[in-house]
């Protein structure tokens, strides 16, 4: 296949000003076992060949579902059909990259596809099982995600490369009601449990089983707890809250192309101004976050990204300073940039590259364990699992919502409340940001439905987190 | 593909045994995205799926492949099979079982221009919107897209169901250099209906000429117009309407169909074949799409169904022809044609008139749910957020967060205006399916601010 892509951007030579071409091969399985039964098994297996050529400084992009000589020559002849309808535009030159030679694989003991499916399913029956015994349980469910993904890239610029990925992952998650109350509680995480780079090891270290109980119980004892109270408090965050909180207010906000306008109709722009990159104060001294594609295990790793940029470790914010942002070749250059961050990722063959997150992540701090930070903390409330989560088009103002928290009195947990929400402005409720738990506390945490582009594209990101703790945050506001 | 949907599915459905069903979606798309008043991106899709969908003692399992050769469409088939059985280990599943064959009205969805996708198109558009907003000063941002979807269904028990169409979605934000932005699109089964200069005309009448002012906390009387109101009776769709969280009292419905949720003046239906929507013939259980009045008058009158959904809720309950999944979506069937009756104010000014001091809304943005069984959401307004005062649309608002539930403010609004449009976000992950509200701007009282972006 690699043969064949490089033939096919050397028959652009001379057509365009860049040309690349991408083949992907994905094959994806999802297992949901909900209320007592198997629900769905669903499994995908595609391919395609999308090429990506650049004429007067507009980009055409076509794909084609099949992966022959002939329809890869007809996509590349549909890409410059497109390019060159296209109004002109004054295009920044590419920044430099040395050609992408080589294959990378990520990480994978067990390959989860070679599990029998009925193994595959007891292991979540017993996990689902575990979630019921209680009237007021309206559904319980338990999933597993996997997928491989095969890809290959050749550029003009003497790209030639491919790459093979496995990811693994999956959760439980009940929902109670109880009259006109309703209460969410998963583990280890929600919207679809914690995937990530890996073999069928990753399922059974996720021990789902043994945490369907206390899954149960946190849930149905929300229905009777009281409500979040409302006002100004000290906030610990667990990791999982904590990854989605980075993703939505340091992440896409240090997108480049969000921050040069390019996405302002759609996902939006940002707070970060072109030139603030190197003086503004993001967050607190204890706020140091790190872009890495290299973090072993993660879902934003890999060997290159789909412009052929190698994976990359980048400081964004150095002890609250704003270092960096996320880049391609195209924003890297118009910002004046001598190299991409290496974030131009596409979903499948069938979309092209745009600037997405790769890894995001705090560093950890020196606050010990979440035991630690927790008596250390007089008073506040202590939230876990994200439920609910929106932010502005410059990511400025968010509101997330967690399926539970926890009182804290002298610094020990003191009760549950439920719908507990908080709200802020992003560079205020950074340099709120006071304790970051230590190393041991750190943990990744995949995002499967990362969503920008159009047509849209759905990203497979994850974070690096530990429970933080911020002061005077506005809770309570849902 | 030479081959007919139809015949494609035909052949990969004599692959399979036993109860089975074969969907094929051949999707044809063109988009061109644009900011600064300069093209970005220009995307061209063309892709077949073939899903293959095996029922064992009420147990589902799908395969599906773009590989459209025997051999991988006997493997897709095989896969299917195991899994289902597989499933079936530990006893009977709640499918009830494959529909036979009901054939679905005609519409006219399909456009032959715009099936085309010819690239001039957009590039015309394109064009059009940057001189636009040139002329009023303005940077132009947006995306122009189409798409071409034909769907096939063939399944074990006899249904041969096809179902063309055609969808076209444009739409312009056009903003300043301090970032004062307005937005505005349009929507139709044909690329011809989209007036690009239209479009971006009202996207520059939507753009403030001043900064905003800052807007406290509180509740306030709000005119929303059709875009934000379509995106508020999208998620009603999603946690009032849904049969199956309904049935399992997870809906936001729950226990109160037959009572007064909204105001009188609030009808709200499915329709699928209504003039202006983006028609659709059968859902994806092959079943014809059925209309089905939601809210009437007030009154929760139904949810909608797929067949397992139906099968759960009991009570002699049938599909509606609202599965949005073969086999039925694990997140219950969903509403894809929602009309919501017009009232009696000629515009939105008019619904602004006796608001003494509100907010006019033109845009929703990152709406979210906060409480799933209070159908309560969050988001914050964009693109074109003003203050009224004294009757008048006047001065911009810096955007603001809302925290409400949709029931309520279906519940409190006072009017609508008469004219109703068909509302998109134009949002496309995965397969294509595009689909819309058609629905006035209305005035509602009480709407909830809860923040305010700086």
């Amino acid at each position: 296949m690699l043969d064949l892509l490089v033939d096919l951007v050397d028959r652009a030579q001379g057509h365009c000003a860049y040309a690349e071409a991408r083949h992907v091969s994905t094959d994806d399985e999802h297992l949901l076992v909900r209320n007592g039964q198997v629900e769905r098994v669903d499994s995908l297996s595609g391919e395609g060949i999308g090429v990506r050529v650049r004429v007067g400084g507009a980009w055409g992009f076509a794909a084609s579902a099949r992966a022959t000589r002939e329809d890869g020559e007809r996509a590349l002849a549909k890409a410059l059909e497109i390019a060159r309808a296209m109004p002109a535009a004054a295009g920044h030159v590419l920044t430099p990259v040395p050609p992408a030679l080589g294959h990378w694989s990520g990480p994978c003991e067990i390959d989860p596809f070679a599990i029998p499916l009925e193994r595959r399913l007891d292991l979540l029956v017993e996990a689902e099982a575990g979630l019921r015994g209680d009237a007021r349980i309206a559904q319980s469910t338990a999933e597993c995600s996997l997928r491989r993904q095969a890809s290959a890239f050749a550029s003009t610029e003497g790209a030639a490369c491919t790459q093979l990925r496995t990811e693994t992952g999956g959760g439980i998650q009940v929902v109670a009601v109880d009259g006109d109350e309703l209460q969410v509680r998963s583990y280890p995480s929600a919207h679809g449990g914690n995937v990530g780079l890996g073999g069928w090891e990753r399922m059974v270290a996720l021990d789902l089983a043994r945490n369907a109980g206390a899954v149960r119980d946190e849930a149905l004892a929300l229905l009777s707890a009281p409500p979040c109270p409302a006002g100004r408090r000290t906030l610990v965050l667990g990791s999982e809250q904590l990854s989605l909180q980075v993703h939505e207010s340091i992440g896409h906000a240090l997108e480049l192309d969000r921050v040069l306008l390019g996405e302002a109709s759609y996902a939006g722009t940002s707070w970060v101004a072109p030139g603030d990159v190197g003086s503004l104060r993001y967050g607190s001294e204890q706020l140091t976050v790190v872009a890495d594609a290299t973090l072993r295990g993660a879902l934003g790793s890999f060997g290159w990204d789909d412009e052929g940029v190698a994976a990359a470790r980048t400081t964004l914010i150095s002890d609250g300073r704003l270092l960096a942002t996320l880049s391609d070749r195209q924003s890297a250059a118009a910002q004046g940039l001598p190299a991409s961050a290496g974030c131009a990722r596409a979903d499948g063959f069938a979309r092209q590259p745009i600037v997405r997150m790769t890894n995001v992540s705090i560093a950890p701090g020196s606050a010990g364990t979440l035991a630690d930070l927790i008596a250390d903390t007089d008073d506040g409330l202590y939230l876990e699992t994200n439920r609910s989560w929106s932010i502005d088009d410059r990511r400025l103002h968010f509101q997330f919502g967690t399926e539970v928290a926890h009182v804290i009195r002298g610094g020990e947990l003191a009760g549950l409340v439920r719908n507990p929400s908080y709200a802020g402005i992003t560079p205020s409720f950074w340099r709120s940001l006071d304790a970051v738990c230590s190393e041991p506390a750190w943990d990744v945490h995949g995002v499967l439905n990362c969503g920008k582009g159009e047509p849209g594209q759905l990203m497979r990101v994850s974070h690096g987190t530990a429970p933080a703790r911020f002061r005077d945050v506005e809770v309570g506001v849902a | 593909m030479v081959e007919e949907p139809l015949e494609l599915a035909e052949r990969a459905l004599s692959y399979a045994d036993g109860d089975a069903q074969v969907t094929v979606t051949h999707e044809r798309s063109l988009s061109s995205r644009f900011a600064r008043s300069a093209p970005t991106q220009a995307t061209s899709v063309d892709d077949t799926v073939v899903e293959i969908l095996c029922l064992r003692d009420g147990h589902t399992a799908s395969a599906s492949t773009n590989r459209l050769d025997d051999d991988s469409l006997r493997a897709a088939a095989r896969q299917a099979d195991a899994v289902a059985r597989a499933s079936a280990r530990a006893g009977r599943g709640d499918h009830p079982g494959l529909p036979g064959p009901v054939e679905a009205a005609p519409h006219a969805g399909w456009d032959e221009r715009t099936a085309r996708l010819d690239p001039s198109e957009p590039a015309d558009a394109l064009r059009a919107a940057f001189a636009t907003a040139a002329d009023a000063g303005l940077e132009a941002f947006g995306l122009w897209t189409a798409g071409a979807v034909r769907t096939a269904i063939a399944t074990s028990a006899g249904v041969r169901a096809t179902d063309d169409a055609t969808d076209a979605f444009m739409k312009v934000v056009c903003r300043d250099d301090a970032g004062r932005s307005g937005y505005a699109a349009g929507t139709a089964h044909a690329s011809a209906e989209i007036d690009a200069v239209a479009i971006a005309g009202n996207a520059v009448r939507h753009a403030p000429r001043e900064d905003g002012i800052a807007l406290g906390p509180g509740e306030y009387p709000v005119v929303l117009s059709a875009d934000a109101v379509a995106i508020l009776l999208e998620f009603a769709g999603m946690l009032a309407f849904n049969g199956l969280a309904h049935a399992e009292r997870r809906g936001a419905l729950s226990g109160r169909l037959g009572t007064q949720v909204a105001a009188a003046s609030i009808t709200l239906r499915d329709v699928p074949s209504f003039p202006c929507t983006l028609p659709r013939a059968y859902d994806a259980e092959a079943v014809p799409k059925r209309a089905v009045t939601l809210i009437r008058n007030g009154v929760a009158d139904a949810v909608v169904h797929d067949l397992r959904s139906a099968a759960q809720a009991g009570g002699g309950a049938r599909t509606t022809g609202h599965a949005v999944e073969a086999g039925g979506s694990p997140y219950g069937p969903q509403p894809t044609n929602l009309v919501l009756d017009g009232g009696s104010a000629d515009d939105e000014a008019a619904l602004a008139a006796p608001i003494e001091r509100g907010i006019y809304v033109t845009r929703l943005w990152y709406v979210n749910v906060v409480h799933e069984r209070q159908a309560l959401l969050t988001g914050m307004t964009r693109d074109g957020t003003f203050l009224i005062e004294d009757g008048r649309i006047g001065p911009p608002v810096r955007d603001v967060r809302f925290t409400d539930s949709v029931l309520r403010i279906l519940e409190a609004t006072e009017e609508l205006t008469a004219g109703r449009r068909l509302a998109s976000e134009g949002e496309f992950y995965g397969r294509r399916f595009a689909n819309g509200v058609v629905c006035p701007a209305l005035r509602a009282h009480g709407f909830r601010v809860t923040g305010a972006t700086q």
